[in-house]
């Protein structure tokens, strides 16, 4: 009786999670300096797109930067449950094999050298934030080291790219460097549209291998040796796991500069909530990652509108008190 | 059914098999034993493929071990390691599950009827059923120990390598284990490879035993009556040892004669003669029975000298590659008349340290009982002056003592008296 009272319940919060998406871009498209009852917001969704100052707000600006939180929020939790489970780090984030510092690099430095071009920036931090990961498989010999010469690689390759990048910007006239730093603290705003669609099809094919790798994730957590011996091919699966991460990773960067946080904690909200196996937690992350950049991105856009506070803030305020609460409740017990 | 011809493995310079070649039968208990860091992990490690040696060859039924497919491998063989660290929170059930994997047919393919079957099995053979929905983080080592064991026999393989894991596990278990393993053997014919500490109960079940050196070799490999000797034990682990055999099973057991930390001797004044190393054990096991030592004459730079010092034992010092000077001596001679025993370990006897003896000649005339340990004639490079010094000595009182426990035993009784 209390079993299945409590397997109801587990039902309920994954129907909840399931929608919370949805839920979580209605209050995005109703914050912000124009505030919108939710009768005229359903309203003026049914008219569908248009030429109103309103429409225009809600279809053109709003949706656009609640999908694109969205997309940043799921890409980063993914990859952070990837990270954590193949490193076996439970301080492991997107960003932890130098991937921020390559992307950051690539970014600045086109700011750098005068492109303002949407298309040209995102596209820079992506090529960087690629050639540092593969600067780390190849230092670290990938194949074959251990997670932890591969962790320390990709903090070295992180410190030269970040000494690289403070060169730059001290280099760098004043205009650019504000721009840079603005990138570099995470912004939902500075994306072409138009990118937004080849982002959720990236993000999309990314999860759907990932999840395919579900169980060997699973064997991946119960360190190499054990996963070899359980018939795993381990320098194969964690080369294919660390690309699909990476590429997630170097997405997201690419579209909102370093969103801090979301990947670091909430694959670790998911895991203390639904258990550390990777097919629930991989799609539960994603889901419960967007939702929650979304959320964090429409408080930051509104608390003090018309001006916008640095999203990555608002994440930490909003998530560490969570987790630390969950963390509480359930003994330590990561 | 696993044969390894002429194995060779070195990690980085550290060599630990040259030419290693044995076969291990279809259907058996062959149990590893051997000292601390012989390789007996690396030993199965090998076995199963997971390291790679430099040269030699070890065959699974014909086939060379390294072009068996990883899954294919992981059907054959589970391997129970010697403990691992798990990090993360599965539930006992899902880490049992994973023994399944190389059952598996595609990449997203569910638990069928007969992964279910063998999960729920190798759950109630390893005693763990009511943890099924518990958290591994939050269990206790041995829990954790069966729990990797159910995993194990969650893969259904022919073999099983198991890395010491009875480790963790309290005498219930233990037994409940070993149990285990004999029926998987007998009913199911289960090879089976065990590296165990445990020399009763690896005699106890073990069809064979292999007994690995500290240097790797094959020290010998048969039955438990053929391997467990007092001899072989004696030679391989250094401790004296009686094999009887066991009221019940018949099978040998091993009683270790002395145990070394019953010995006290508080306060005892004992010098030691040593040199190159022939001191260092004495050493360190007088040390740790509180004696009072001291030692000398020593050159500086000798082991037996860098373990006194380390020791704070105070030694008559000569400087490093010298014969003794007079002042050296003399300062020994000072040492060994406040001294209750003297003790004389040096093995080598030359012109350098020949004066040595003579200093002994002294002792024992001012009535200080001198032991000699494990001297011999073919190690006199005097023309056979020291070894007639030391007739001598013996002729007066001087015990010739066969090795280090057995003087702590004489010792011992000298504070009694």
């Amino acid at each position: 009786m209390n079993k299945s009272k409590k397997a109801n319940k587990r039902w309920l919060w994954q129907l909840l999670l399931l929608l919370s998406p949805l839920l979580a871009i209605l209050i995005s498209l109703s914050a912000g300096s124009l505030e919108l009852s939710w009768s005229r917001l359903f309203a003026i969704l049914l008219q569908g797109p248009g030429t109103d100052v309103e429409q225009v707000i809600i279809w053109q600006i709003r949706l656009p930067r609640a999908l694109l939180a969205g997309l940043v929020g799921a890409a980063l939790s993914l990859s952070g449950v990837t990270f954590q489970a193949v490193l076996r780090n439970p301080l492991a984030d997107p960003y932890l094999l130098g991937v921020s510092g390559g992307a950051a690099l690539g970014a600045v430095t086109a700011l750098t050298c005068g492109i303002q071009s949407p298309i040209v920036i995102p596209l820079a931090a992506f090529v960087g934030a690629l050639a540092a990961l593969l600067l780390v498989y190849l230092v670290a010999q990938a194949h074959t080291c251990s997670s932890h010469t591969l962790i320390l690689s990709g903090v070295m390759v992180g410190s030269l790219a970040a000494a690289l990048l403070l060169f730059l910007l001290w280099r760098a006239p004043a205009d650019a460097t504000r721009q840079a730093i603005f990138w570099l603290a995470g912004n939902l705003s500075l994306a072409d549209p138009d990118w937004l669609s080849w982002g959720w099809l990236w993000v999309a094919i990314g999860f759907l291998l990932l999840w395919s790798q579900s169980l060997n994730l699973d064997l991946l957590t119960q360190g190499e040796e054990t996963a070899a011996d359980l018939g795993l091919h381990v320098g194969r699966t964690r080369l294919i796991l660390f690309t699909l991460a990476g590429a997630l990773t170097a997405c997201a960067v690419a579209l909102a500069g370093l969103v801090g946080f979301v990947g670091l904690v909430i694959p670790h909200i998911c895991r203390l909530l639904w258990g550390p196996g990777h097919r629930l937690l991989l799609p539960f992350s994603a889901l419960l990652g967007s939702s929650f950049l979304i959320v964090a991105d429409a408080i930051a856009r509104s608390l003090y509108a018309p001006a916008e506070i640095p999203v990555g803030v608002v994440t930490a305020i909003l998530g560490a008190p969570f987790f630390l609460y969950l963390l509480r409740r359930k003994g330590g017990g990561l | 059914m696993i044969q390894i011809n002429n194995l060779c493995f070195s990690f980085a310079t550290t060599e630990i098999f040259s030419d290693l070649n044995f076969s291990i039968n279809q259907g058996e208990i062959l149990s590893i034993i051997g000292p601390n860091g012989c390789g007996k992990s690396t030993l199965l490690r090998l076995l199963r493929g997971s390291l790679k040696p430099q040269t030699g060859e070890i065959l699974w039924e014909e086939t060379p071990v390294e072009k068996i497919p990883a899954r294919e491998m992981a059907r054959k063989v589970a391997v129970v390691p010697q403990s691992s660290a798990i990090p993360f929170p599965y539930k006992v059930r899902e880490l049992v599950a994973m023994g399944r994997y190389p059952h598996r047919k595609n990449l997203l393919s569910f638990q069928d009827k007969a992964d279910l079957h063998a999960i729920e099995q190798a759950l109630v053979m390893a005693d763990i059923l009511p943890l099924a929905e518990r958290p591994v983080t939050q269990l206790s080592g041995g829990e954790q120990q069966r729990v990797v064991l159910a995993r194990a026999l969650a893969q259904n393989s022919s073999v099983l390598f198991l890395d010491e894991a009875t480790s963790h596990l309290d005498i219930d278990h233990r037994l409940e284990l070993t149990e285990l393993l004999v029926r998987l053997n007998r009913e199911q014919q289960t090879t089976i490879v065990q590296i165990s500490h445990d020399l009763d109960l690896a005699a106890a079940i073990s069809q064979r035993i292999l007994l690995l050196t500290e240097h790797g070799k094959i020290a010998e490999i048969g039955s438990p009556e053929k391997v467990m000797t007092a001899i072989n034990l004696q030679r391989i682990f250094r401790v004296d040892v009686k094999v009887d055999s066991n009221p019940i099973t018949g099978t040998p057991q091993i009683v270790p004669l002395i145990n070394c930390s019953t010995h006290q001797l508080n306060g005892l004044k004992v010098h030691l003669i040593c040199g190159g190393g022939s001191g260092k054990t004495l050493l360190r096991r007088l040390h740790l029975a509180q004696a009072k030592i001291t030692a000398g004459p020593l050159n500086q730079g000798d082991s037996d000298e860098a373990v006194a010092a380390i020791l704070n034992i105070p030694v008559a010092q000569e400087i490093p590659f010298s014969p003794f000077s007079e002042n050296t001596l003399a300062a020994t001679e000072k040492l060994i008349k406040k001294t209750d025993v003297l003790v004389i370990t040096t093995q080598w006897w030359g012109a350098g340290n020949l004066p040595c003896l003579e200093l002994a000649d002294k002792a024992i005339q001012q009535g200080i009982p001198i032991y000699l340990l494990a001297q011999q004639q073919e190690q006199d490079y005097t023309n056979g002056k020291a070894w007639e010094k030391i007739q001598l000595l013996q002729q007066q009182g001087a015990k010739a003592i066969r090795n280090e426990e057995h003087l702590l035993e004489e010792l011992a009784q000298q504070l009694n008296i």
